[in-house]
Parts: C-alpha cells; sequence; structure tokens
C-alpha cells in the first residue's frame, strides 16, 4: 500500500466524518512535498489564466447549468495553486500550462482544443502521481461543485436534512449535497 | 521569562477543577451540583456554545479553499495528518508549530486547547466496557489488576448515559453491554445486507454504531437547551443544536445553573502546590498564556482532567521534597504504560447493484462489529481483541477527477451518485508496557516555559499479531456479503497517539508500589488530587473510552464530596 492510500485509510477511521474532496485533498498534500512557498498576488500570467479558464470551461462547459467560468474557476485556481500547492506539483503543472501555451491553444478550434485534452489525458493515464491533468480536473471539479451556482444548479442542497433514512431514487436523479465537506 | 508572582488569598474554593473537556465537564456538573463551589481552569482560549461556531452555518463555497488544506495550514497542524487543519475545524484543534512536543518515537498528539477541549471534536461513538476487559490484566498476568470491576461502574454507566443522550440499538451481548439508548440511526441498504450475510455465514453480529447524538432529547437534554441531531454532519464545526453532547453543550451548562461554577480561562497549571507535612495538596500554580502573570489558587480538593497527557505532565512538574520526582510518583509508574487503540487497518470493497438504493442526510455514525476474537471458545496466537467501525456510501461529483472523461456529459454524469464503496476499520487493544510512555524534558522549554513532552512509545509484537486478524476477518466478512475488489489493508504510518484515545501513564491499582490512584482515582499518597481522565486507565480495552472516563469521574466526585463531609480531605 502507498503512503497516499495509507492515508485515505487514516481520514476513513477518524471518524468517517471527512469528506471525500477532503481525502482528496490530503491525498494531495501527501503527494506534493513539503518546501514551503506561500506566495501572493497573482500565480498566473494573463495568457496562462486565459488558457486555464477555456481548459475549466471544456472540461465544465457552460450547458443549461453554468459552466466553470460561470462561476470563477479560473479565479479560484489561482487562489488554491498559490496557497494549497508546492514544488513540485506546481512546476508539473506550470509546464503543463507552457506546453498549452506552446502549441497556441487559444487559437486553436474548439474541436482542436478537445482533442489536444483527450490527448493529454490519455498521456496522464500512464503516470503516477500528481500531473497537470489531474490537479486541473481535480481543481475545476473542486472549484465547481462547492461554489454556490455550481451546488445549486448541480445538486439536491440540503444543509439542514433534519433525519437520516434509507430511500430509493430513481435513474438520473441528482444527488444530494449537505455542505459537509469543508 | 518574567513571571509575576501573584499569590492572591481571596482565590479559595472549594474545588479545582483543572480542564473543561470531557472529563473535566463531569467533575465540574458533578461537583457543583453536590453543592461545592468550584473553580475551572482551562489553559485554551475561551469556546462559548453556539455563538462561537463561526463555520457552523456556513456553506461550502464560503470557505476559501473548499475543505482543500492550504499549506500554511498543514505546517500548522501536523500532529493530525493534516485533517484537522481543514478551514471549517481548524479553530478547534490546537495549532501544533505554537504547541511543539518531542518524538523520540513517532506519536501523533492531537490537542484542543480551548473549552471543551476534545469533547468538541470527538467521534462520539460511545460503548460500555464489559466484564472481562477488567479482568483481562490478573487473569493473563498483563500489568497490574484493576482495583474495580465492571459491577462497579454499572450505576455509574448508567447515570451518565441517560444525562448524555446514547442513539443505539440494544443488542444483550455480553461483550458490549448495552447502554440506555436513545433511537438508534438507520442503516443503508448494502450495510443491512452486510449485516444479515454476516450474521447468516459467520454467525458474529452487526449493530449501529453507538454515537452521543441525541435522537429523541427527553426532558433534561432540552432543559439545557439541546435538541435532536439534524444529520448535518459538520460536527467538527461545533453543534448548534446542542445534539452531539459536548461538555459545552451539556456538563458546563448544568453545572453553570448551579451558580457554584467559575471557569477561568487561558490558565496552564503549571503545578499542583503540595503541602508537605499534611502529605496533601494545597491548590495549583497557574501561568496565563498571554501575559504569563502567574497566579495561585487554593481549594480543599483537586480534580485534574487535563487529557491524558496534560495531567500526568502536571502531576510530573508537580515536584517536592516528599514528591522529588513527581506527585504521587512513589512507584515510579507516572508516564508509563501509555497506551492507545490501534487503528488504520482493515478492508474496503466496491459494491455492485444496488443502484436504486440511496439515503437521506449526513449521517455522523457508522457500523460497528463487536469484538469476537478471543472471546467466549475462540482463541487466537495474541491477547485481548479488536470491534471495526466503518460503513458503505456512495461515491459524489469528487470521484470525477480519477475518472476519465470531461464535457457536457461528464458535467452531467457527476450530478448523479455516484457506486456503492465500503469500509471496515479495525480498533485493536493495546496492552500496557511499561517502555511505553512519555516524560518531561527538563532542557527544552515551550514558550511558558514549561517542559516539552517527549514522547517514546510504539505498538508491540501482540498489536502487530492483531493487525494481521483485522485485515483479514474484515476482508472475510466483506466476502462473505459477495462484495467486489475487496482490498485488505494496514496503514504504515498509523503511529501510537493517532487514535487520539491516549491512555494510562497515571494508573489505577491496588497497590501504591505499582500504580499512581487508588480505587477511586485519587493518588495514593495525596488524597484530596483525583485524576479521572484516560491517565488513570490500567488497561485500554477495545472500544472507545470516553464513557468509561466519564462513568469513572462521577463516581470519583460522588466519594470526594463524601470524604470531604466525613472531613477526610
Amino acid at each position: 500500500m502507498n503512503r497516499r492510500d495509507a492515508v485515505t485509510q487514516v481520514a476513513w477511521i477518524l471518524g468517517g466524518v471527512l469528506s471525500a474532496p477532503t481525502i482528496q485533498a490530503m491525498n494531495r498534500w501527501q503527494e506534493l512535498g513539503l518546501t514551503s512557498t506561500h506566495r501572493t498576488g497573482t500565480f498566473l500570467t494573463e495568457t496562462q489564466h486565459e488558457i486555464m479558464a477555456r481548459v475549466a470551461e471544456l472540461i465544465i462547459p457552460r450547458t443549461d447549468t453554468p459552466g466553470a467560468i460561470d462561476v470563477g474557476v479560473p479565479d479560484f485556481m489561482e487562489v488554491m495553486l498559490r496557497d494549497c500547492y508546492k514544488k513540485p506539483a506546481l512546476d508539473t503543472f506550470l509546464t503543463g500550462v507552457d506546453g498549452l501555451e506552446k502549441k497556441g491553444f487559444l487559437t486553436l478550434s474548439t474541436d482542436a482544443q478537445t482533442a489536444t485534452l483527450k490527448q493529454i489525458e490519455a498521456d496522464t493515464q500512464k503516470d503516477s502521481g500528481p500531473s497537470f491533468w489531474l490537479i486541473t480536473k481535480e481543481l475545476t471539479l473542486l472549484g465547481y461543485y462547492t461554489s454556490e451556482a455550481g451546488i445549486k444548479a448541480s445538486f439536491d442542497y440540503q444543509p439542514i436534512p433534519g433525519k437520516f433514512e434509507a430511500i430509493k431514487i430513481n435513474p438520473g436523479q441528482k444527488d444530494f449535497m449537505y455542505g459537509n465537506q469543508a | 521569562m518574567n513571571l509575576n508572582i501573584k499569590a492572591d488569598k481571596g482565590q479559595t474554593y472549594d474545588a479545582i477543577v483543572v480542564g473543561s473537556g470531557m472529563t473535566g465537564g463531569w467533575a465540574a456538573k458533578e461537583l457543583t451540583e453536590k453543592g461545592l463551589n468550584v473553580l475551572m481552569l482551562e489553559r485554551g482560549y475561551e469556546i462559548k456554545h453556539i455563538e462561537d461556531y463561526k463555520t457552523a452555518f456556513k456553506d461550502p463555497w464560503e470557505f476559501e479553499h473548499r475543505g482543500k488544506i492550504s499549506n500554511v495550514a498543514s505546517e500548522e497542524h501536523y500532529a493530525t495528518m493534516y485533517f484537522s487543519a481543514k478551514e471549517g475545524s481548524q479553530y478547534m484543534f490546537t495549532n501544533d508549530k505554537e504547541h511543539p512536543y518531542v518524538q523520540k518515537r513517532p506519536f501523533n498528539w492531537i490537542r484542543a486547547y480551548h473549552t471543551g477541549g476534545k469533547s468538541l471534536v470527538w467521534g462520539k461513538h460511545t460503548y460500555r466496557w464489559n466484564q472481562e476487559d477488567f479482568l483481562a490484566n490478573a487473569k493473563q498476568g498483563i500489568g497490574i489488576d484493576w482495583p474495580i470491576r465492571y459491577e462497579d461502574l454499572v450505576p455509574w454507566y448508567s447515570y451518565v448515559e441517560k444525562f448524555v443522550g446514547i442513539s443505539g440499538q440494544a443488542e444483550k451481548l455480553a461483550v458490549l453491554p448495552d447502554s440506555h439508548f436513545q433511537p438508534g440511526m438507520a442503516m443503508t441498504a448494502p450495510e443491512t445486507h452486510l449485516k444479515q450475510s454476516v450474521a447468516q455465514k459467520m454467525n458474529r453480529p452487526i449493530t449501529i454504531g453507538r454515537v452521543a447524538h441525541l435522537t429523541n432529547p427527553q426532558p433534561w437534554h432540552t432543559a439545557l437547551g439541546r435538541a435532536s441531531c439534524q444529520f448535518r454532519n459538520r460536527c467538527t464545526r461545533g453543534c448548534p443544536f446542542g445534539a452531539y453532547f459536548s461538555s459545552l453543550a451539556a456538563t458546563l451548562p448544568a453545572a453553570r445553573q448551579t451558580n457554584r461554577l467559575t471557569i477561568v480561562h487561558n490558565a496552564i497549571v503549571k503545578e499542583v502546590i503540595l503541602d508537605d507535612k499534611a502529605q496533601k495538596a494545597k491548590g495549583v500554580r497557574v501561568i496565563d498564556q498571554n501575559t504569563l502573570e502567574v497566579r495561585e489558587f487554593y481549594a480543599k480538593v483537586i480534580f485534574l482532567n487535563a487529557g491524558t497527557i496534560g495531567s500526568t505532565s502536571i502531576l510530573m512538574n508537580s515536584r517536592s521534597a516528599r514528591f522529588p520526582n513527581g506527585l504521587g510518583n512513589d512507584s515510579d509508574q507516572l508516564g508509563r504504560n501509555l497506551m492507545d487503540h490501534h487503528l488504520a487497518v482493515g478492508a474496503r470493497a466496491d459494491i455492485d447493484g444496488f443502484e436504486n438504493d440511496y439515503y437521506f442526510g449526513a449521517r455522523p455514525g457508522s457500523l460497528y462489529i463487536p469484538r469476537f476474537r478471543n472471546w467466549g471458545s475462540d482463541k487466537r496466537d495474541y491477547l485481548r481483541g479488536f470491534g471495526y467501525q466503518g460503513g458503505a456510501s456512495r461515491t459524489d461529483w469528487s470521484r470525477g477527477a480519477a475518472e476519465t472523461g470531461f464535457g457536457a456529459d461528464f458535467k452531467k454524469q457527476m450530478t448523479q451518485p455516484g457506486p456503492w464503496k465500503i469500509n471496515l476499520s479495525g480498533f485493536g487493544e493495546v496492552l500496557p508496557d511499561p517502555n511505553n510512555r512519555f516524560y518531561l524534558d527538563n532542557k527544552q522549554l515551550d514558550k511558558w516555559g514549561q517542559p516539552q513532552v517527549v514522547f517514546d512509545a510504539d505498538f508491540g509484537e501482540n498489536e502487530r499479531a492483531m493487525r494481521k486478524d483485522i485485515m483479514n476477518d474484515g476482508a472475510e466478512m466483506l466476502e462473505a456479503a459477495g462484495f467486489k475488489n475487496v482490498v485488505a489493508y494496514d496503514n504504515p504510518v498509523a503511529h501510537m497517539g493517532l487514535g487520539i484515545h491516549e491512555m494510562g501513564t497515571a494508573r489505577m491499582g491496588k497497590d501504591p508500589k505499582t500504580s499512581v490512584l487508588n480505587k477511586f482515582n485519587q493518588v495514593h499518597a495525596c488524597k484530596n488530587v483525583f485524576v479521572t481522565d484516560g491517565s488513570s486507565m490500567t488497561s485500554a480495552s477495545n472500544v472507545n473510552p470516553s464513557l468509561t472516563y466519564m462513568a469513572l469521574t462521577a463516581r470519583a466526585a460522588d466519594h470526594a464530596v463524601a470524604q470531604l463531609k466525613a472531613r477526610n480531605l
């Protein structure tokens, strides 16, 4: 068992109260090593920011519900990269953004952009450890599905459920969210 | 360091209680209700019930990092492997960077220095110990015999259970004696399936976890402002409904109703002041954690409820001509036989099917599988046993990061509940071992000039042998239910302390030569000092210890008041 699994299990054991996102955060934390850099200000260049906004929107596009840009995922990414990531994960991430910039990602057609991300995703699955794709996807999902608009559009938000019971659900039924992740 | 000595003769009480957590709250409640004027000293800052639970009603989007742990927070909360660094509950846990300790061998020392202590962040699983738990040491020649038996605690278990409010299901099992229960929480469909499979195929009972949550509040609960559990599972942010038991929600309000309770915060107890001639304690010496002012408070009786390491540290630090090696340390047992529960070992699996089954609400509890090893006719190559906590739940959107795919269809999929998963986590008994210990390093001081705690403890052969069974038995039960991809795990980074069930280091016993405390939790050679938290434990059982601490505290308080009335203290 690797350390990441180990930490996940610790989280399970400690009362089972830790949510999946937290466990993910803990996993990630363990992988990232411990060189401390607390940065201030903007993390990405303007172009990098634009690229990541586009990538996030391709992961969670605006449909009949808001998309990643609508709920502020790009700015959220900046905060998270600044406060919650360290080397070498940050370097891995920046190398990934740099690769997209060199490809002229923003000038590509939507289909070409999607194909580029699919290729990155396919390459990533051969990797272990934190990758540009995993960090990007995790931050996009976290930023979206914990945002007010993202939660309210995607889930049945129940901050005070008032009861716990086993129930039946229908196929396609929205998940419940209880807001206990943080 | 510049300490101002200000001994105020006016600061005299009937009793002093050191610590405001799980047992300190009980000591204060019992002593005040029996007529004593009580001073409670809390080393940390003040948290007021409800109004200071500042994150309890925050929505996910109100947290800057949405539950992810920042670099700064992780450096401040290393003892817990970072789970305490979450934005919602950070203020409930002690900043380890500001409160350093020494790990001669690795130890997770998880603290909550504020009003309510760890009673605000505990796991709330609440179980009686069984008859065997109090007999095993003597039968097996391990450590020393307990000076009490299960039967001595039965009336006190009953007494505290009714006040606490414990949700659970009566099962009439000798291995897991029933408490007085509030209605038990529901099981999910795969959990019910597991319970039935394991009962039929392996003849092992599974019950719903017994947790200190109100599910049917009684008049004495509502009189203190406590309400029913709302199934938010935001417990570690503090419960504004007072639904789970904490000293803030329950024992402290009860004590305050007597108008005989005074609480002083930011008061680090440096030592107990001895009257060597009388072989009695006179009071305590206290350092204000903010101003560094030193004050003394006096009382006829002193209850140490500072948490296992805290209470024993105070005894160690209380040196006098009579007790050169620490108050009550004639036996050299102070600091020894440090125990915890060993955990982070068990089995997990994926569950096919049950697609139409779900649950509504966030349950702050789990299943419980009582000990079955070395019980009845079962005999293993190690001593004692273990139980499991765990349960089955469906994954949420966060499964998506590791899944292939993105775009509109992927986005829609994430709005629906994912597959079921199940986990069974063992909690094993740790044997007392005199070489598992902590001591104070008088050369390494903290910012208040107090010696740092040095931990020198680890699990032994018995625990390691037991862990193999915890893995294999867990996996077998999941297989018996037909669950898929069963994985047995044993976490190599789980060190002592992670269970947050520190026990021992000032154990109870019949003989002053081999123990620190007598059968009423009094220091053998200084009878007006009572220690009723985890430090008093002579063995560890495999079930969660808080209920037993509470019962011991109520019993000791009753004895203290009777002895005061008889003028024996």
